[in-house]
């Protein structure tokens, strides 16, 4: 009994000096650490593109027009993610200059206003179902936050039906610009509020084509330092989804 | 001279007679032994119906329907070949060697292996099904891990191709072709068609074709050491001389040589069925036991596979229940068998066991089977043969008697120190006739070569005189061409001496002289007179009484004693041109001068005693087994030490207090002088009571399958035993012995073969140095063992913390491979070259069943302590990249799943940042070469610590051993290389780590090597302790 009684106490004081030890040894590392910023940008040097609603399945979306139920879901999700992005959210917000980099010394870190009416027929506001049910989906694109990221030139978000004769893609704000005046990002907790600019796609399918799918992809074009060329990350500067939209 | 030998020796031959008896005896306790050994049984009874020796030519000619003129016919020579086969032996039955292969692919770790390899490829399969553009990462991590299983198999495979085959020998003694008379035509024809009843002619040179009944012989002498291990030439004729069919005269065996003359005889036996045929069966049908390291490397594997499938199983289960997919949980089982088997440990075994093989080959030790390098060092029996082994295997001059004293001769190697007195007129006298009497002479040519390394024509005792008379008088061949030969009689049985005349040196004198030497009772006989201190005096009473006494002591000794004496010839009786006639005897040969006595011994090699002290104080038990008689096996066996000076035998305890044998009480004994003979009649209880209640034994005029018998015993004692041998006779009991050790110079290729082992210079003491080369290897393996299991905990926590806590993986399963089969491999090599802590030669041998090479003592402290620790170091470095790149560890928790959504492009940091799938693979992949570097660094602290098991560090010396620092310069030189040199490579899943990131687990390093430290302090501290108890491995 004292034997094992012995063991168990040594490993009681064995774990537990580890236990605190680790602990000592993560303090200690995190100490390191910027709140504001994180040490070592370089694993992130450009953006990647994403997509709004996010389809069940991996970047194809599927509704039927005459089926609400079916498209419901994207609405909703629409919805949720604008809700950050409607007027009375923005009150706070700062009316920037468009069209160059807003810049800030601190310490107090304001973030730029993004109306939504420039998303125009995809804002929802005069079509609360996003043209679904007019078999005309409105898709959210948006370019992935980065501390730090300055794009040089005018970049913006050109996207292309792989189809040119089954459907017709339009893009809000008008060809798909991005204003610079939303960089830099300062990160999470100093730039408070702060909103990403989005470009909307709307596919129009042309209305005697039967075969209602098209596959749209959208790249970063005009602007040297984001790069959309990437043959192992297929999301860097990019994005492809495909819509089918049954009657 | 030969006659004479024989004669001298024949107290010791006469122990054959018995042969027979023994063999019957021997089947017996076969079958008692073991009902398996039948088979052995068997052979031995069809060697004893051999009774074509006791048949006379036309009996012989009867029952093999031959002629002795005309031999066979063809066409019955192709009959009996039709119906006995050719005259070859059988190979054994052979194992495939794809057989051998396949063994290799699913031994050890590999059906582990395979089995991760086929799930990969069922997941891969299960992947493809759902969804056509499934990665292919799981495909790859099959076929590294099939490749990984392949490798080591061949390479294990190799190794064992290496160690040669028994019958491969056998097959190489195997006579080309034979003389045969066939149609009364003498033919030359291929030696494997011979049948029974073929005659056939045999000269000097020939290997004998087939087991042959001799029918006429013309000084036909044949060498049967391979067979009997008798060394000298054997005489043979037509004659019927013995019962027994080994020592009869009229019988050659198959393989033995013919050294000279020329002999006729008909075949009686061919192939399997000649007496070498039913030993080469014998020896392979005796199942070697595996070796003591294969059985602790087999309990390690059963011990780590046991683990990785119970923890794998476990967190299947748990996997399951945490709602994985049942193919996330298949990974996982993967990573966790990956992570628990240490792919690279059985080939670092391997090349372990030959660097310390290379390191005894040195030492004259030539390994042959690899694991027996180990087994040496566990050896706690060793069954030593006398004669080339203990001894020097040459007689040599050991003590003289004249003045009515006795003198010891210098026995050494070089025997350059004689220091008895030589002033004596007696010893002038007695010189003379030594130098005189002989017919042996050196060779010419030799004049560079130190007299005891020059060549000799003689017999063994001859030549031991002459090199005697050689070191002490000087040129001995001048000597006698001053003392010119004018007529000699050979030594012959019946008179027991051998006599030459000489003219004396002095061309004055014109008396010739007499010498004579014999068997010393048979030369008294012929002595009236005696010479004391030069002066010739009657051979009285007390000179008789004298001369008895020194006999018998001599004699008691064990040496083979020579009495010499002369008489100077009255010159008016034998003027000059007298003509001596040898065949008439026209001179006296009684009422000579008794001048001495001369006795001989094979003598100790002189590192021997040495070397049975070491066994000795090394816990391993010697025992002598000898054809020799047992007085001088027991003389011998006290001058090397096998007794030792202090113990007594139940026959010396009566003797000295003058009570009969059976009053002793037989535990005052240590020492027990056991004959053939008592052994024959032994129940192998007895046997094993003998070998348990005695420390030291001699077995005397054993006959060589007795030897089986022994090693037998030795091991129902749980005993590791080793056993050296030279003859084919041998072969059984080296192949049953755990260790089989073949003498390199007077050893037969069957005996080599059977043996694990050859000892180059048949030298005794070299054992020793095996033993103390195999308990090294074992404490290092023990430590290379440590080393390597050690960092499974650190390989398996990432996959268990994956798994619960849902981490992105810390580290990749192929990660984990560069691991197991890159850093680690050289290390843990490196620990062979630790040298020893303490001096591992005054302890006990390791305990067969008790002292395993992975205890649990091991397994606990490599796994939950210094194991545990170097998780929590890799950790910390894990979490440092990720910290640092933006995911705190709190964000980490549960991330899993959305971590690895391949949709999912903007998985957000802990700044807000968003990162595609790739963005975060490569920051995945920065995690395995963080925790792959934390391991490595906190792998140099192990290997460092793994030096000692109980001495600090710095009492080992840390820079000693420089293969070490070799060891981890090749873990840091690897592992820059993986990380800077193929960091692009995406399938090996490398990146290029901050310089920073290789210094985070240092202190974790540190700390392994202070808590050893400490631990190894508290055991030296405290020993017996139940810290030591638990801790030392």
């Amino acid at each position: 009994m004292l034997f094992e009684g012995l063991i168990l106490l040594f490993y009681l004081v064995f774990y537990g000096f580890l236990a605190a030890l680790f602990s000592f040894t993560m303090w200690a590392m995190l100490q390191t650490l910027n709140d504001e910023v994180p040490k070592y940008r370089d694993q992130i040097p450009s953006p990647g593109l994403m997509v709004f609603p996010k389809p069940v399945t991996a970047l194809e979306y599927t509704f039927s027009v005459s089926d609400p139920s079916s498209y419901e879901g994207y609405i909703k999700d629409l919805k949720k993610f604008l809700k950050s992005y409607s007027l009375e959210e923005q009150k706070n917000l700062t009316n920037c200059t468009d069209g160059v980099l807003f810049e800030q010394k601190g310490p107090v870190y304001v973030a730029c206003r993004f109306p939504d009416f420039l998303l125009q027929a995809c804002s929802g506001r005069n079509d609360p179902d996003f043209g679904y049910s007019q078999g005309q989906p409105c898709i959210l694109v948006k370019m992935n936050r980065i501390i730090g990221l300055k794009p040089e030139g005018s970049p913006r978000i050109d996207c292309i039906s792989k189809d040119e004769n089954t459907a017709i893609v339009s893009t809000y704000p008008n060809h798909g610009i991005i204003d610079l005046k939303y960089f830099p990002y300062y990160g999470k907790k100093l730039h408070v509020g702060y909103l990403q600019p989005l470009v909307a796609v709307q596919v129009s399918f042309e209305s005697n084509s039967t075969k209602k799918e098209v596959t749209v992809e959208c790249k970063i074009e005009g602007s040297r330092n984001l790069r959309n060329e990437d043959d192992r990350d297929k999301f860097l500067g990019r994005v492809a989804f495909k819509i089918t939209a049954r009657t | 001279m030969s006659r004479k030998t024989l004669e001298i020796y024949s107290v010791e031959l006469d122990g054959t007679k018995d042969t027979k008896q023994t063999d019957q005896e021997d089947d017996k306790k076969y079958n008692d032994l073991d009902l398996k050994k039948s088979h052995q049984k068997e052979e031995l009874k069809r060697e004893l119906d051999l009774d074509d020796h006791k048949l006379t030519s036309e009996e012989l000619e009867q029952k093999y329907g031959t002629n002795i003129i005309t031999g066979l016919s063809s066409a019955r020579a192709a009959e009996h070949l039709a119906r006995d086969g050719p005259n070859t032996l059988s190979p054994p039955k052979q194992t495939p060697e794809i057989i051998k292969f396949l063994k290799q692919m699913v031994g050890g770790f590999s059906i582990l292996l395979w089995i991760g390899a086929v799930l990969c490829w069922i997941a891969y399969g299960i992947q493809y099904v759902n969804d056509k553009s499934a990665s292919l990462d799981s495909v790859y991590l099959g076929v590294v891990l099939a490749l990984v299983v392949i490798l080591t198999g061949i390479f294990a495979y190799y190794q064992e191709a290496k160690s040669t085959n028994i019958m491969a020998s056998f097959s190489k003694m195997i006579p080309q072709e034979a003389l045969v008379i066939r149609d009364s035509e003498k033919k030359v024809i291929p030696a494997e068609q011979l049948v029974v009843g073929d005659i056939v002619e045999i000269k000097g040179g020939d290997q004998i074709p087939a087991d042959i009944r001799l029918l006429s012989s013309q000084g036909c002498k044949v060498d049967n050491s391979s067979l009997t291990g008798e060394s000298e030439p054997q005489p043979r004729s037509a004659e019927f001389t013995h019962e027994n069919p080994l020592e009869t005269k009229n019988i050659g065996f198959y393989s033995t040589t013919c050294l000279e003359g020329t002999a006729t005889g008909v075949v009686i036996n061919t192939g399997d069925r000649t007496v070498i045929g039913r030993i080469a069966s014998l020896a392979s049908g005796v199942g070697s036991e595996k070796t003591p390291i294969a059985t602790e490397i087999e309990h390690f594997v059963h011990i780590v596979a046991g683990v990785a499938v119970s923890v794998g199983l476990l967190f299947f289960i748990i996997a399951v229940s945490l709602k994985y997919q049942v193919l996330d949980s298949i990974i996982f089982l993967i990573g966790i068998i990956v992570a628990n088997v240490p792919e690279g440990l059985l080939a670092t075994v391997t090349v372990t066991l030959s660097l310390t093989a290379k390191r005894m080959a040195k030492k004259n030790c030539l390994v042959k089977n690899l694991e027996a390098v180990e087994t040496l060092g566990s050896t706690s029996i060793i069954c030593s043969d006398k004669t080339g082994t203990l001894t020097q295997n040459r007689m040599a001059v050991a003590h003289l008697w004249f003045d009515n004293q006795i003198f010891m001769a210098d026995t050494s190697e070089n025997q350059l120190n004689q220091a008895f007195d030589q002033s004596s007129g007696t010893w002038a006298s007695l010189s003379k006739i030594i130098a005189l009497c002989n017919r042996a002479e050196f060779r010419p040519g030799q004049e560079n070569i130190p007299i005891m390394k020059k060549v000799v024509v003689g017999d063994a005792s001859e030549t031991a005189l002459l090199k005697f008379s050689e070191v002490i008088l000087g040129d001995v061949m001048e000597i006698r061409k001053r003392n010119r030969k004018v007529a000699e009689i050979p030594f012959n049985s019946t008179n027991k001496f051998q006599l030459s005349i000489h003219e004396t040196e002095d061309p004055e004198d014109k008396h010739f002289l007499v010498v004579m030497k014999g068997a010393p009772e048979r030369i008294l006989e012929r002595c009236s007179t005696i010479m004391i201190n030069g002066q010739e005096q009657p051979l009285g009473k007390s000179n008789a009484t004298a001369f008895h006494t020194a006999y018998m002591e001599l004699g008691g000794l064990g040496e083979r004693v020579l009495g010499f004496c002369h008489l100077y010839l009255p010159e008016d009786e034998f003027p000059e041109s007298y003509p001596f006639d040898v065949d008439a005897m026209n001179f006296p040969t009684s009422n000579l001068c008794f001048v001495g006595l001369l006795s001989m011994i094979d003598p100790p090699r002189s590192t021997v005693p040495d070397a049975v002290a070491k066994c000795r104080s090394a816990g391993i038990k010697v025992i002598m087994v000898t054809g020799d008689h047992p007085i001088t096996a027991k003389a011998v066996a006290k001058s090397v030490g096998v007794i030792s000076a202090s113990s007594e035998t139940v026959e010396d305890i009566a003797r000295r207090c003058s009570i009969a044998v059976e009053q002793v009480n037989k535990r005052d004994a240590r020492a027990a002088v056991v004959t053939g003979m008592e052994l024959k009649d032994m129940a192998p209880e007895q046997l094993d009571e003998i070998l348990a209640n005695y420390s030291e034994i001699v077995f005397a005029r054993t006959s060589p399958q007795q030897k089986l018998i022994i090693v037998e015993g030795c091991q129902r004692q749980d005993a590791v035993v080793a056993v050296t041998g030279d003859g084919v006779n041998d072969s059984p009991a080296l192949k049953k012995a755990d260790i089989g050790i073949a003498m390199g110079i007077a050893g037969s290729d069957a005996a080599k073969n059977a043996a694990d082992m050859v000892l180059l210079d048949d030298n005794f003491a070299s054992i020793v140095t095996g033993v103390e080369e195999g308990r090294l290897i074992f404490d290092n393996l023990k430590k290379t063992i440590a080393y390597t299991l050690t960092k499974n905990i650190a390989e398996l926590c990432p996959f268990l913390i994956y798994i619960i806590v849902g981490l992105p993986l810390p580290i990749g399963t192929i990660t984990l491979l560069f691991i197991d089969l890159g850093t680690d491999i050289i290390p843990s090599i490196a620990l062979a070259y630790e040298k020893a802590e303490s001096d591992i030669m005054n302890r006990k041998p390791r305990h067969k069943k008790k002292d395993r090479l992975v205890n649990h003592q091991l397994a606990i402290y490599s796994y939950l302590h210094i194991g545990l620790m170097q998780a929590l170091g890799a950790f910390l470095v894990y979490f440092t990249v990720y910290a640092q790149q933006g995911f705190w560890p709190t964000s980490l928790i549960n991330l899993r799943v959305r971590w690895e959504k391949d949709e999912l492009n903007d998985v957000e940091d802990s700044y807000g940042q968003e990162w595609t799938r790739y963005q975060r693979k490569y920051l995945e992949w920065t995690g395995y070469t963080a925790f792959f570097v934390g391991i490595m660094v906190q792998q140099i602290a192990d290997l460092i610590i793994r030096k000692t098991r109980r001495n600090s560090i710095f009492q080992q010396g840390l820079f000693r051993n420089k293969v070490i620092w070799v060891g981890i310069a090749s873990q840091i030189i690897i592992a820059l290389i993986l990380s800077y040199g193929l960091g692009s490579v995406t399938a090996l899943s490398f990146t290029m780590l901050r310089p920073q990131y290789w210094f985070v687990a240092i202190p974790h390093a540190i700390l392994i090597w202070v808590y050893d430290e400490v631990r190894k302090l508290f055991i030296r501290r405290y020993p017996g302790s139940w810290w030591d108890k638990n801790m030392y491995y």
